[in-house]
């Protein structure tokens, strides 16, 4: 398994650039996830890794070997690149059993027949999938399917796995038990996996690292989960990952004020850089808390059960800000009433630049 | 408040060829009241879709009676069984079953058109309907060239253009995606305070059915396990099935001596907790991952420290040893310790329960399979 | 992006000239080939309708189409046509709905016979029935006569009700095999919902059930108009002893009678085109009557439909749909058997009146062992023949769409709408000796040049349907895994619709077994077909050996579907 490195990928269509300058490096082991809105150039890069299409400028590196080469004019064809992929809807040949599927690559190697054998089967060890060797795809589950991708894309020794969106073809359930399969193989197989979603929460469940990219096909935060989730690096990030609430900072008479309409102080410490206002606050809903003793009033709008939380939509000046309240809070500090004033505190507030024609909550 | 929906002591048994016969609604009694919603929510094959079907028309029952809106409409006894047009029902299907061949008004008249009303009537109904459910402008479309959202929308507006005095709602959300699910069950609350309907709603989803509920019926392997508000249903389970099935559950096997509970595998420790009078010896105690507060050592509760540490996407969650457990605690990212640090762990009211129940597991997996 | 399209796009840029030549290879040669099969024959009737000699002469065209005798033809054919599919439909749509609706007995057996009338050929079943019913001498007929000491045949099976009777038995199963399955295949909440909206059951069959299955009825319906107008078979063998010509016996007779000269093929040609005329006219008003939409009604969890309860009806409904299996299967092939064991035409079916001999004399003939072998090769090679070519028409279309894929597709469905006489003509006129020096008049291969046109389009569809199903990411995945382009159509794509294919191969040859109505005109002496060998014995006066041959025709048929479903039934693939 190896390092997969992208250098400087530009891609167009027509006059339509979708990839520009793009610089991203997976590191050898790891699972990558590499989310963006749909549209974004995901897709697109992950194509020129496989050779399907071609940059116009840039290097793929893949361990020490380059794949591909604007400058040096190197074009390694597709079937002699070495990576494993997974489609989205697993691309299991249906009239092969799942011992053909996964010795067909190897055929396609001219490998002598007792060396295909052998390795086919050890694939097959690794994803648990031996028993169901004499089975066509259409007797196996949708995870089983899948299974047998991923064994077909690793029983040539890629140096990549590569997985396109693999599960969004199925409900949420199953969708768990997926990620929980992919994160057990690749820990046993310690493989580098390039991972595509449209999807954050899968992919922030499943990854070692993320790298987000927006709708513009530039990358916009490369790092673990938990860096991106604690310290996400623009708005565009802390938008992307969960729900979160916005309230404009304004500066007056000296005071930091939430312009909600009405004017409300706020009490807190800011970031230096928002201390003259002209920022954004975004906060997300588990981080407001209720405190009696807070300045910053707000009125209770509905209040929902929902199992685990409770979900409230509070009336701060004009703006609706909407809270999560645990129920280990409701249950030693009590719930707020509908029609209710209360006071909050926004714990772990961020602050970004106001977006031209006004911050929306 | 009337009752407006009566099941008395309903029962419906089916003959399968592989299983033989099956209960698949074990003695339901209910009533539902008067403008409340009311949800069904269980596993497949717990009974909540036969129940609603029976009510519907579309089954008959083995046993009992079932009266809607003061009127006896199945009796066993009686031998009386009234056809789904003569019950004056709304129902929603999962699958929306908009009619592809009608527009969007041809769908939502097609009730007043068999209720032979005439022409004004029934354009000011259907406009009336189309209106409340945000579809004005679209009559002439056809639903085929609508997104599901919609379908879904014309489902509702056909259901409430006669003005019923029950809905059914058949898992009416499970085909819409996450983000849609939730507007479509606020536009489901609005619809009901502005028509004045009593709702039974059918569900496996227990966030979707708690959201949405003023009472609910939680049932498993057709019988009926618990009737209450969401709140209290959530908050006290009376088994480990309806707890386990409301929400995230861990469980702590403990040991009584002395009026104390201790965790399995530790004699020393006892639990920081009022033993309830008549517990066994053996108990179990439940609770949920978010409702555990972890604070520092010295602050009480049961002292232990962090096994581990998982950081998920809107929570972290810390394995803490309890005994020769391992308790799940969410805590909001806010909340941090680290691996190996030492910590207190509180259980805020918990509840108890029997330590055995394998029979029921056991009945459920055979379940199943049908 | 630019997961869907993109694929091929991609493509070129990467390997881009290799897989360009094979695609445009094959673009090239399936144009070839439809011009050669498809548009050569159809050009050389509108030309041989207008001009002669290089001349543009409208004279014999006119004279043509204003005769009475043709105007006529074209009455009768309309006439028929209308009322088949109008009754067909009707019957199809109601057996359907009994078998899928109704908590009828028997419901496996009974799906099973339905499907047979398809099977058995419509020309037989008209032979049996002017056995019975013939204005002068059917044996049920003379029966009933006797019986009630009538003045006349109290039936007479050579009308124009004959001829709509014999063809409604054999094409209501259009209809009735399309709306069953999508009956089966309804979302039942779609009924269930109305019901709950206050309809009661027969409100719900006439305003959701029958108005979603419409597509479906539809498709049948155009089917059975499309067949009837075409049809040479049963209006043939019921209607030329009265005289009563349909637009395809007309044409027939016009070649026939002039001994098949040029100057008849020229009327032929001349009368094809006023038969292509009727059929597009009949297909744009049916268009017009049920602009069949296309829904989605299969969605939602499978639940089993309530089933309506017959009750006191059930008996009695059973028992008119086993009588119709009867009266429609039963007793035709009954009377067939039983007459080619009779010695001679007319005499009473009694046991001394039975012997084997026709069968030794039927056999006996040149003629007989040459029809049937003919006709097995020319089924066989145009099975296979338009099993390669539709596929690779449909390859061309759904995988590498050129540019010009929608002339294509026309051109491929074009036979289809074409009736198999008219096809005949234009042939004859195509190559018997005036392109290229090519005759091939009189001998086998005209027919199977005949055959190839007519049934290309039946392969092309069932490959389309499977080529569609084939997602692209398999072949992708191929690549990936260091297939070739090549490769990866002959690893992946071809095995994959093999079994598509296989069956595009029988829905051909079974049909082309049976066939007449384009041999009839094709044949030469030595290239009989099956259909043409018992037509020709019973036109002059052989009924017990036509009979026979018939007997051993049907035997065949059943024995080929037989083997037919075994092999199919149990294939993987898409």
């Amino acid at each position: 398994m190896a390092t997969v490195r992208f250098e400087n990928i530009t891609f167009r269509y027509g006059s339509n650039t979708v990839l520009e300058n793009f610089s991203l490096e997976v590191d050898s082991g790891k699972i990558v996830c590499l989310v963006g809105p749909s549209g974004c150039g995901k897709t697109t890069l992950v194509r020129a890794l496989l050779g399907l299409i071609k940059p116009e400028t840039g290097t793929i590196t893949v361990g020490d070997r380059v794949l591909f080469d604007a400058k040096k004019r190197v074009n390694v064809p597709p079937e002699k690149r070495n990576i494993g992929i997974v489609f989205q809807d697993y691309a299991v040949w249906p009239h092969m059993t799942v011992l053909e599927n996964v010795c067909y690559p190897l055929k396609k190697q001219r490998r002598p027949k007792d060396e295909i054998q052998k390795r086919a089967m050890h694939a097959l060890e690794q994803v648990h999938m031996t028993e169901y060797a004499r089975h066509l795809p259409n007797q196996l589950s949708g995870g089983q399917q899948q299974r047998v991708a991923i064994a077909r894309a690793l029983v040539v020794d890629s140096d990549v796995l590569v997985m396109d969106e693999p599960i969004t073809n199925l409900d949420a359930k199953l969708r768990e038990e997926m990620l929980l399969e992919i994160r057990m193989i690749q820990s046993r197989l310690n493989a580098t996996i390039l991972y595509i979603t449209h999807d954050q929460q899968s992919a922030l469940q499943l990854c070692d690292k993320m790298a987000i990219m927006e709708p513009d096909g530039s990358l916009c935060q490369y790092g673990t989960d938990e860096e991106i989730i604690l310290r996400p690096a623009n708005r565009f990030t802390f938008e992307f990952i969960g729900i979160s609430n916005f309230l404009p900072l304004v500066r007056e008479n000296g005071q930091l004020m939430l312009d909600c309409g009405e004017k409300i102080p706020y009490p807190d410490q800011v970031a230096d850089e928002a201390k003259n206002g002209g920022y954004d606050l975004g906060v997300r809903p588990n981080d407001i808390v209720f405190d009696p003793q807070s300045p910053i009033r707000a009125k209770v709008d509905s209040r929902v059960f929902l199992g685990s939380e409770y979900n409230y939509f509070l009336s701060l000046g004009q703006k609706q800000v909407r809270v999560q309240q645990s129920m280990l809070d409701a249950r030693t500090k009590g719930v707020a009433n509908e029609g209710e004033t209360v006071g909050i505190r926004l714990l772990n507030a961020r602050f970004y630049p106001s977006q031209k024609g006004g911050a929306q909550a | 408040m009337a009752d407006q929906i009566i099941l008395n002591h309903v029962t419906k048994r089916f003959t399968t060829k592989t299983l033989g016969d099956i209960v698949a609604v074990d003695d339901f009694n209910l009533s539902v009241h008067e403008g409340e919603c009311f949800s069904f929510l269980g596993p497949s094959g717990c009974g909540k879709s036969t129940t609603l079907r029976m009510i519907a028309g579309f089954e008959d029952l083995t046993e009992g009676e079932i009266e809607l809106c003061g009127r006896l409409v199945s009796s066993s006894k009686k031998n009386l069984y009234i056809p789904p047009e003569e019950r004056g029902l709304g129902m929603v299907f999962q699958a929306f079953a908009v009619w592809p061949h009608m527009n969007v008004f041809e769908n939502v008249a097609f009730p007043l058109r068999i209720q032979k009303l005439n022409k004004t009537e029934i354009n000011k109904r259907v406009a009336e309907a189309l209106h409340h459910t945000s579809l004005t402008g679209l009559e002439t479309v056809f639903p085929g060239d609508l997104s599901g959202g919609q379908q879904q929308r014309i489902a509702l507006a056909r259901a409430i253009v006669t003005n019923p005095k029950v809905m059914l709602l058949d898992e009416p959300l499970s085909n819409l995606d996450p983000k849609l699910r939730e507007t479509m069950r606020f536009e489901i609350k609005a619809l009901q305070r502005k028509f004045n309907f009593t709702i039974i709603f059918v569900t496996h989803d227990q966030s979707e059915a708690m959201a949405i509920s003023d009472r609910m019926m939680v049932c498993d392997m057709g019988k009926i396990m618990q009737i209450d508000t969401p709140e209290n249903l959530y908050n006290k389970p009376c088994n480990r099935f309806v707890h386990n099935f409301l929400g995230e559950s861990t469980f702590i096997n403990v040991e009584i001596r002395d009026g104390k509970a201790y965790p399995k595998g530790h004699a020393e420790q006892a639990l920081d907790l009022d033993v309830p009078a008549d517990a066994a010896a053996e108990m179990v105690v439940a609770t949920r991952p978010n409702e555990i507060a972890l604070t520092g050592p010295g602050e009480g509760g049961f002292a232990t420290h962090i096994e581990k540490r998982i950081f998920l996407t809107d929570r972290t969650e810390y394995l803490v040893p309890v005994g020769n457990q391992l308790l799940k605690v969410q805590t909001p990212h806010r909340v941090t310790f680290s691996q190996g640090e030492a910590c207190c762990v509180h259980l805020v009211d918990p509840m108890w329960y029997p330590a055995d129940d394998e029979e029921a597991e056991k009945e459920r997996a055979r379940r199943q399979l049908v | 992006m630019r997961k869907t399209g993109g694929v091929s796009a991609d493509l070129a840029a990467v390997d881009g000239r290799k897989r360009l030549n094979m695609d445009k290879t094959m673009t090239i040669i399936c144009f070839i080939l439809l011009v050669i099969i498809v548009v050569i024959p159809i050009v050389m009737i509108i030309y041989n309708a207008f001009f002669n000699e290089g001349k543009l002469e409208v004279e014999m065209f006119v004279e043509q189409v204003t005769d009475k005798k043709n105007l006529d033809a074209m009455w009768n054919t309309l006439q028929i046509a209308v009322l088949t599919t109008i009754l067909g439909t009707i019957m199809g749509v109601f057996y359907a709905w009994l078998l899928g609706r109704s908590d009828i007995p028997a419901k496996g057996l009974m799906r099973a016979l339905f499907n047979i009338p398809y099977m058995f050929p419509p020309f037989l079943g008209a032979m049996a029935w002017d056995m019975m019913f013939n204005g002068r001498s059917g044996y049920i007929n003379k029966f009933l006569r006797e019986l009630f000491h009538l003045s006349s045949m109290p039936i007479n099976i050579n009308s124009i009700w004959g001829i709509v009777f014999v063809e409604v038995s054999y094409y209501f199963p259009f209809v009735f095999m399309q709306v069953v399955s999508a009956l089966e295949r309804m979302d039942p909440t779609l009924e269930e919902s109305a019901r709950i909206a206050g309809a009661r059951q027969r409100q719900v069959i006439w305003k959701i059930t029958l108005p979603l299955v419409k597509p479906a009825i539809s498709a049948g319906a155009l089917l059975i108009l499309t067949t009837s107008l075409a049809h040479f078979g049963v209006p043939a063998i019921l209607g030329y002893a009265k005289r009563i010509y349909t637009l395809p016996t007309r044409i027939y007779a016009v070649i026939y009678n002039s001994g098949g000269s040029f100057d008849g093929i020229r009327q032929g040609a001349a009368l094809s085109v006023m038969l292509v005329v009727v059929v597009s006219a009949a297909l744009i008003l049916q268009n017009r009557i049920l602009s069949a939409g296309s829904y989605d009604i299969i969605k939602g969890k499978s639940m089993r439909p309530t089933l309506i309860k017959l009750r006191g009806a059930k008996v009695p409904l059973f028992l008119l749909a086993i009588l119709t299996l009867v009266l429609i299967v039963i007793v035709p092939l009954v009377m067939i058997i039983l007459i080619s064991f009779l010695k001679a035409y007319g005499l009473p079916l009694a046991l001394e009146n039975f012997t084997l001999d026709q069968y030794r004399t039927v056999f006996g003939m040149s003629g007989t062992m040459d029809s049937i072998r003919n006709s097995l090769f020319i089924s066989i090679t145009a099975g296979v023949v338009c099993m390669f070519l539709g596929t690779l028409v449909a390859y061309v279309v759904q995988k590498i769409r050129p540019k010009g894929k929608g002339v294509l597709e026309v051109i491929s469905m074009l036979p289809y709408a074409i009736p198999g006489t008219v096809l005949s003509i234009g042939v004859i006129l195509a190559w018997s000796g005036r392109i290229a020096g090519i005759n091939l008049y009189n001998t086998i291969w005209i027919i199977l040049v005949a055959y190839l046109a007519r049934y290309l389009s039946f392969s092309m569809k069932t490959s389309s349907a499977a080529l569609l199903q084939v997602h692209s990411s398999l072949e992708e995945a191929s690549w990936v895994c260091g297939a070739s382009h090549t490769e990866s159509l002959a690893d992946i794509t071809l095995p994959l619709i093999r079994p598509a294919m296989v069956s595009g191969f029988f829905l051909i040859f079974l049909p082309a077994m049976r066939e007449v109505t384009t041999s009839i005109l094709l044949y030469g002496p030595h290239t009989r077909t099956l259909g043409v060998q018992i037509y020709t014995l019973r036109d002059a006066g052989m009924i017990p050996q036509a009979a026979a041959l018939a007997t051993v025709a049907i035997g065949i048929i059943i024995i080929l579907n037989t083997i037919v479903t075994k092999l199919t039934k149990d294939r993987k693939g898409v």
